[in-house]
């Protein structure tokens, strides 16, 4: 039996975890932190959605005054496992990236590993890791380089549901500018829950239908898998400018979601799915006005696919897609923060064939506040399709019991029609509570 | 005059035009202000009485914190027959109680010492064993022999855990939670009285712990039910005053109205009840019921007069001649009680005088506006006790008689007076300052009687520590030190209210000892750091390690030695304590080893050395103030003085009362002063102004104006004496001993006052003629005399300027060079502090809620001048869940100019421009704002004027008060503050203490800087701490590690090292 070398060094992290004691006095510069987190969820009818318990584990060894690293892994186990039930097939990931199964609703993997250096004048983060771009919260207009687990819709943080990939990092300061170069040549994509899991997409926006009685047949998904010729790359250039944080972006990717093509034959539909790349470019912005911050996003997008309302041209229409985030925060009231964004999606052609909306809008408003010296903090934040009307309103509480643990507590209400993106989880409102203990 | 008594009857019939409306509003007000009661914090605490930033208390924190010593409760089991406790009877009783203490949730079962729990040490063949001295439980006589022999051969614990005649042990059980100690000694009480005792075994319960913890409560219990009971006889008072349904309620709602409005805003505020805030409701029914009487008293006699006058005329006419002596006496006792706010320095004395200026603040609103709409708007009936104008009751008549006999003897009363005085002097000065809280219990009490036993058997169960922190580790381990120890703990103990002492030295010599066949000769320090070494090394192969906790540090670089005594009052630890701290100082204090007096007994001569340092300062203050303020009313500074003489009759007679009877001068006494100023002035005031308006108003000889004096204001005064005296009566009836003495002292000076009021001012007056009494007099042969009043003038004056030169005696002397220097130059010197081009340091903020709950954030931070643009940066390190976070900020010289700032969080992994907050937003979730850390101990001059208000000293530091205020509403507003206190030490500029007051004028905050040192010459702040009064919550900061000498780079302040972490 073969075991991939990321087992190995997932085997290794936890070993290391166990044996932190003594790991103090060998490395001096060790540094060792995790947390353990119960996450339950309990859905407004009764049922319990998951309750997991995760541990992630952080080490970080400074090689140098200038070298550093970090590996985070992360051991995830689920009472239930309805959120992915039976082991995952992780079709999309790379070899590179996949998870270790450890019985049904049990998983580890290697989250981050990676070396921070400094070569040159430049900072160098060379491993698997995070990158994010972008000034939106929640939305995605240039945050496309991580691919996102969708076991739990966009309900779980942003944090946890990003996909870590192996990549090359490099951020050059050249006089007041910074150029960041990023090759990425992990090929993993977006994680979709399959048929029968609690958060399966069932929404015709994202889910193919078909008006003809005829039988549909799953044929090929074509992922893309060679490291080089395959790998995403992105330049992003930033500077500090008379107050305003600006950025130039451009990256040249695979789309983190398949294509989903249907080819009608008369064996009956046959769906094709293949990852497409695509040209994006954009730029962001940001400054202060009193109390106020504004801050957007704007992006253009080539060689996109949305579904179409019939079979013609494959069940797809081809367009480019330009889309932006404008938000404004206001920290005017101690202890409040309140953020509103609008989103926008603007498709260049075909608007009589889609199933979606040639310009779909979204609206988000946050509004937080802090009690108690900051050891409780309240969150509400909405999401609210303004196209097709429906929403979801995330709510939470987040007591710092002590310094090492926190409570939570929070509710997830999705509304709207069945067919909408938010409305296609209408029965999955849910309370959900948790306790992080860290150390 | 004529045009004021207009504008006060204008008030009053508006008032009395809108009854209703003014009782609803009333009625509003009390219940708004009542409603916070009932969230009132209570803290009995005797920490409570010092300063919370005192070095005594955070020093006594501190060791706590190291060495895990609290104040314990000790349960003794005493058996006097032949073995003494070494039977297996006794012995047993001693296992079972050690298991139930041990049992209680807030005793943590490990720190429970006792002969079930201790550790033999003996020698061995392979060296030495440490075994229990249960092992196994003793179940024969030889067992028990076989422990007393071992007890014999360890001189440790001889005196501490087992009677010196083996007559009783002891179990010393450390509480988690001090708080709620009362509790836990019943808890233990029902432990002790489970057990079934052997004949002979006696069981007692005492100790530092129990005695603290139960006292609080004792005084507060007895004090519940007793303040309302001295309520209940205030208002038979009122009845047999008045004989009316409305002479007996309408003052208590008064009075209600007073309490709820004190202990309410002392609710909103944050402010604590301290076990000394009893007396606050007793002194405010006092003053409350004393208004009421007044305008009462004036209100029937208005009814008898114009029996067909319609109730809103009488009512008004009634508030036209009372509302000014009423005024009067509110100005003059809250000036007394402001007096006593500045002037106190514990905190729980100093809150007292605030809240009860509000307190009678309150009594005067509600009885300027409720008072007269509810009498214009119920019918009230006359009172039968006032019968036709001019026509005395019993009352009038023997206060009239009084009256006319003291002026017609008016040498005779002054010269009586002068005695009384004079006597007064005398008992003064036998009044000793003295406290022990033991003797705060009667003596029939069990706690008495277990302190008493347990001490006269033992050692002793007070403690001073001596806490000794050496710079190395391993420190303990050398010969040298040990012996240093050894001989301060031998030098001590010579003293004799030392009994014994435990430390870190006594564990080695009997571990000494049991290696070398535990012959009595090696009972000594070895000379060997080696050996001692190994000595431990051998203990923890066989002993528990932690067995030394309290002794000496993990890593034998701190210890800490602790000496008992039997008694630990104040006038003996005022010996002890300087003697003990100089031997400490001088034998000790070097470059390589500091030791510092700690513990229980430390902690409370400290605070008993402020009662005795602060008394006179406080009372002196209140003293001035009362005078200003009478000064100021009557527009004349003999009456000033006149108003005072009443005042310090009650003083001196309260003195000698304690002096001769032997009452100590303790935490509860030394408020008595202040209560008699503040009820004491009332009686001057009153009969001052009447003595004023009789002789401008009446004809006749002066004895024949005064003649009214006696039956209307007097007898007013009169019943104001009577239900405050027969009020604070019933606390003489108490059974604890401290709530007796404050009935009876309250009762002395009340008496005094009144007495002194009614008979030697009227008798002043009429020997003296001081000038402001006769001024508007009618010309006729009242002022036949020309007034004399430079005599008495000159005379009293140069008394109070005699009382002032010893008030400020004790005052500043140092800092005079600075004195040239203006404010202005004072803040330029502060700014002008050096503070390095750059800085790294290590920061560990801990946030305390007011519950105490402690969560901590571990930062690092960097700061670097770029020309004058100041770049910081902070990264935090721990906990887990804000670990990665990054704060950036770009701070710009111009004014104008807006900071830029970035937070970096690392749950989205983005980096955020935010806002830069306004200046007084509280940074980060601590007490501080943002401006606060910004300004790094400097201040904003642009912001603010500033004025010096003299010294102060913070510490040992004497420094210069300053006040900061905004500029403009605005600023304020940006700020949060209105005003800003500094203490601004000159030698290093740097403010040791600031407060802050928020914009509505409220205490908001205080900050401290303490731990202050050069690092690479720059006077650095390494503990700050804010304390917001408000929220009850408390932020520390702990630098570590600060470097100013190793350059920061510049590209640390960019923003992509957020993301990287630094």
């Amino acid at each position: 039996m073969k075991f991939p070398c990321k087992y190995i060094i997932a085997a290794a992290l936890f070993g290391a975890a166990s044996q932190s004691g003594q790991a103090e006095g060998v490395f001096e510069s060790l540094d060792f932190t995790g947390t353990f987190e119960n996450r339950t969820a309990v859905a407004f009818s009764g049922n319990l959605q998951k309750s997991e318990f995760v541990f992630l584990p952080e080490v970080s060894i400074d090689l140098s005054a200038k070298s550093r690293v970090t590996i985070i892994g992360r051991l995830r186990g689920d009472v239930k496992d309805r959120l992915e039930p039976g082991p995952p097939a992780d079709c999309s990931r790379s070899g590179f990236s996949g998870r270790l199964t450890l019985g049904s609703g049990i998983d580890t993997e290697i989250r981050e590993a990676y070396l921070d250096t400094e070569i040159a004048g430049a900072y160098v983060r060379l491993g698997k890791q995070q990158i994010v771009w972008g000034q939106a919260d929640g939305l995605k207009v240039l945050d496309v380089l991580n691919p996102q687990s969708f076991r739990e819709f966009i309900l779980d943080d942003f944090e946890d549901s990003r996909i870590p990939l192996w990549s090359l990092n490099a951020e050059i300061p050249i006089s007041d500018y910074t150029l960041q170069l990023i090759w990425i040549p992990d090929t993993t994509y977006n994680d979709t829950p399959d048929r029968g899991a609690e958060y399966a997409f069932t929404s015709p926006l994202i889910v193919p239908t078909t008006t003809v009685d005829v039988p549909i047949s799953f044929v090929a998904l074509d992922k893309p898998s060679r490291g080089i010729e395959d790998s995403d790359i992105g330049v992003k250039l930033s500077a500090f400018l008379g107050g305003w944080d600006l950025s130039l972006n451009y990256a040249y990717h695979y789309q983190d979601n398949p294509v989903t093509r249907r080819n009608l034959s008369i064996a009956g539909v046959l769906i094709v799915q293949s990852y497409e790349r695509s040209h994006l470019a954009g730029g962001t912005f940001s400054n202060v006005f009193g109390d106020f911050t504004l801050r957007g996003e704007l992006g253009y997008s080539t060689n996109k696919y949305f579904q179409s309302k019939d079979v013609e041209f494959n069940g797809v229409v081809h367009s480019d897609e330009f889309s932006y985030v404008l938000g404004v925060d206001y920290a005017g009231f101690s202890d409040w923060f309140l953020s509103a964004q609008i989103f926008q999606s603007i498709l260049t052609n075909g608007p009589e064939k889609l199933v979606r909306s040639a310009t779909e809008s979204n609206f988000t408003l946050l509004v937080q506040r802090d009690f108690m010296n900051e050891a409780l903090k309240a969150e509400a934040l909405l999401i609210q399709s303004l196209t097709a009307g429906d929403g979801v309103l995330q709510l939470s509480l987040i007591y710092e019991w002590r310094s090492d643990i926190r409570l939570k507590a929070g509710a997830d209400i999705f509304y709207g029609k069945k067919a909408g993106l938010f409305g296609q989880y209408h029965d999955n409102d849910r309370m959900t509570f948790g306790i992080e203990v860290s150390f | 005059m004529s045009g004021q008594k207009t504008r006060a009857e204008t008030f009053f019939r508006k008032v009395t035009d809108w009854p209703k409306l003014a009782m609803l509003f009333s009625v509003l007000t009390i219940v708004a202000f009542g409603s916070f009661v009932p969230t009132i914090h209570k803290d009995t605490s005797s920490d409570a009485f010092i300063a919370s930033d005192d070095p005594v208390l955070v020093y006594r924190e501190y060791v706590r914190d190291t060495f895990g010593l609290e104040d314990p409760i000790i349960v003794a089991v005493i058996n006097s027959g032949d073995t003494g406790v070494f039977n297996p009877e006794t012995l047993a009783v001693v296992d079972a109680l050690t298991e139930g203490v041990s049992s209680l949730s807030n005793i943590d079962p490990d720190r429970v010492t006792s002969l079930a729990t201790e550790s033999n040490i003996v020698g061995t063949e392979e060296g030495m064993e440490v075994t229990d001295f249960y092992d196994p439980t003793p179940t024969t006589q030889t067992d028990a022999n076989s422990i007393r022999a071992a007890i014999a051969d360890f001189p440790l614990y001889q005196g501490t855990l087992v009677a010196r005649d083996n007559s009783a042990t002891l179990i010393v059980a450390e509480l988690i939670d001090q708080e709620t100690a009362e509790q836990t000694y019943q808890e233990i009480l029902s432990v002790v009285a489970e057990q079934n005792l052997p004949d002979g075994v006696e069981v007692h319960v005492a100790g530092e712990g129990a005695v603290a913890g139960y006292l609080a409560t004792y005084i507060d219990n007895d004090a519940k039910t007793l303040n309302p009971m001295a309520g209940v006889v205030i208002t038979i008072v009122l009845f047999v005053a008045f004989r009316t349904l409305a002479g007996t309620i309408l003052p208590n709602i008064i009075v209600m109205g007073t309490v709820a409005a004190s202990l309410g805003a002392m609710a909103a505020f944050g402010v604590s009840f301290y076990v000394i805030t009893n007396g606050l409701p007793t002194i405010l029914i006092g003053i409350a019921v004393a208004d009421s009487i007044h305008i009462l008293s004036q209100f029937y006699e208005e009814q008898v007069r114009d029996p067909a006058g319609d109730r809103q005329t009488i009512a008004v006419r009634a508030m036209v001649k009372m509302w000014k002596p009423v005024t009067l006496t509110t100005i003059t006792t809250v000036a007394g009680f402001v007096g006593l706010w500045l002037g106190a320095e514990m905190p729980p004395m100093s809150y007292f005088g605030l809240f009860a200026a509000v307190g009678v603040a309150a009594a005067w609103f509600y009885s300027i506006l409720f008072l007269p709409a509810a009498l214009a708007y119920f019918n009230i009936k006359p009172s039968k006790l006032f019968k036709a104008a001019n026509q005395n009751d019993r009352y009038g008549a023997f206060l009239k008689s009084i009256g006319a006999a003291a002026l017609k003897a008016p040498k005779a009363t002054l010269v009586a007076g002068v005695v009384i005085a004079a006597v007064g002097v005398v008992g003064t000065n036998k009044v000793i300052v003295q406290e022990a809280q033991i003797e705060n219990f009667q003596t029939d009490e069990p706690l008495y009687i277990a302190d008493k036993e347990i001490n006269r058997r033992m050692d002793g169960t007070y403690f001073l520590d001596v806490a000794i922190e050496a710079t190395d580790a391993e420190a303990f381990y050398e010969p040298e030190m040990l012996k240093k120890i050894e001989q301060m703990q031998q030098a001590f103990e010579a003293h004799p209210a030392v009994k014994g002492s435990t430390s870190v030295v006594d564990y080695i010599k009997q571990m000494h000892k049991a290696v070398n066949e535990n012959r009595e000769e090696f009972y000594t320090i070895p000379n060997d750091p080696d050996l001692i070494a190994q000595l431990f090394l051998l203990y923890s192969a066989s002993g528990d390690p932690t067995d030394f906790e309290e002794e000496v540090d993990y890593d034998y670089r701190q210890a800490n030695v602790r000496f008992n005594l039997p008694v630990a009052d104040y006038q003996l630890l005022t010996k002890i304590v300087p003697e003990f701290q100089e031997y400490v100082d001088t034998k000790f204090n070097t470059d390589t080893v500091k030791a510092n007096l700690s513990g229980r007994v430390s902690v409370n001569h400290k605070w008993l050395k402020t009662i005795q340092d602060n008394h006179v300062q406080s009372l002196g203050l209140s003293l001035l103030f009362v005078f200003i303020a009478a000064v100021l009313v009557f527009r004349s500074v003999v009456a000033g003085l006149m108003s005072l003489v009443p005042v310090v009759m009650a003083l001196l007679l309260v003195y000698a009362v304690m002096g001769f009877s032997g009452i100590w001068l303790g935490v509860g006494t030394s408020m008595f002063a202040a209560i008699a100023i503040g009820l004491g002035i009332d009686f001057a005031i009153h009969t001052i102004d009447r003595m004023k308006e009789l002789l401008e108003n009446r004809t006749g000889s002066y004895d024949e104006r005064m003649a009214d004096l006696f039956p209307s204001t007097g007898r007013a005064l009169f019943f104001n004496f009577a239900a405050l005296g027969l009020g604070f009566m019933v606390l003489t009836t108490s059974e604890v001993p401290p709530l007796e003495r404050f009935g009876l002292l309250v009762v002395v000076a009340v008496t005094a006052a009144f007495i002194a009021g009614v008979t030697i001012l009227p008798v002043m007056g009429k020997l003296f003629k001081p000038a402001f009494l006769f001024k508007n007099a009618k010309q006729n042969d009242a002022g036949n005399d020309k007034s004399k009043p430079t005599a008495i003038a000159a005379a009293l004056v140069l008394s109070v300027l005699g009382a002032g030169a010893f008030v400020s005696g004790g005052g500043l002397e140092a800092a005079d060079s600075f004195d040239e220097l203006s404010a202005d130059e004072i803040v330029a010197n502060i700014n002008a502090r050096a503070e390095g081009e750059w800085v790294s340091r290590n920061l560990r903020m801990e946030l305390v809620d007011k519950r105490g709950k402690t969560r901590n954030r571990d930062t690092t931070g960097y700061r670097r001048y770029f020309g004058s643009e100041k770049r910081t940066v902070i990264f935090y390190n721990a906990p887990r869940s804000v670990k990665g976070t990054g704060f950036l900020t770009y701070d710009y010289p111009e004014a104008d100019r807006d900071d830029d700032q970035w937070l970096y969080l690392p749950a989205l992994r983005k980096i955020r421009r935010i806002s830069a907050s306004d200046r007084g937003d509280y940074f980060l979730g601590t007490d501080f704002s943002y401006e606060d850390i910004k300004k790094e101990s400097k201040i904003a001059a642009e912001d603010y004027t500033f004025k010096r208000l003299g010294h102060e000293e913070v510490g040992a530091h004497q420094t210069i008060l300053l006040e900061a205020t905004p500029r403009t509403d605005d600023i304020a507003k940006e700020l949060g503050y209105s005003r800003v206190l500094l203490r601004v030490d000159p030698e290093i500029w740097m403010s040791r203490k600031s407060e802050m007051w928020d914009t509505s004028g409220n205490a908001l905050k205080t900050l401290v800087s303490l731990d202050i040192r050069e690092v690479g010459g720059i006077w650095t702040t390494h503990v700050l701490e804010a304390t917001n009064h408000k929220t009850g919550h408390f932020s520390r900061f702990t630098f570590s590690d600060v470097n100013y000498a190793d350059e920061v780079q510049p590209d640390m302040f960019e923003q992509r090292i957020l993301r990287r972490g630094h």
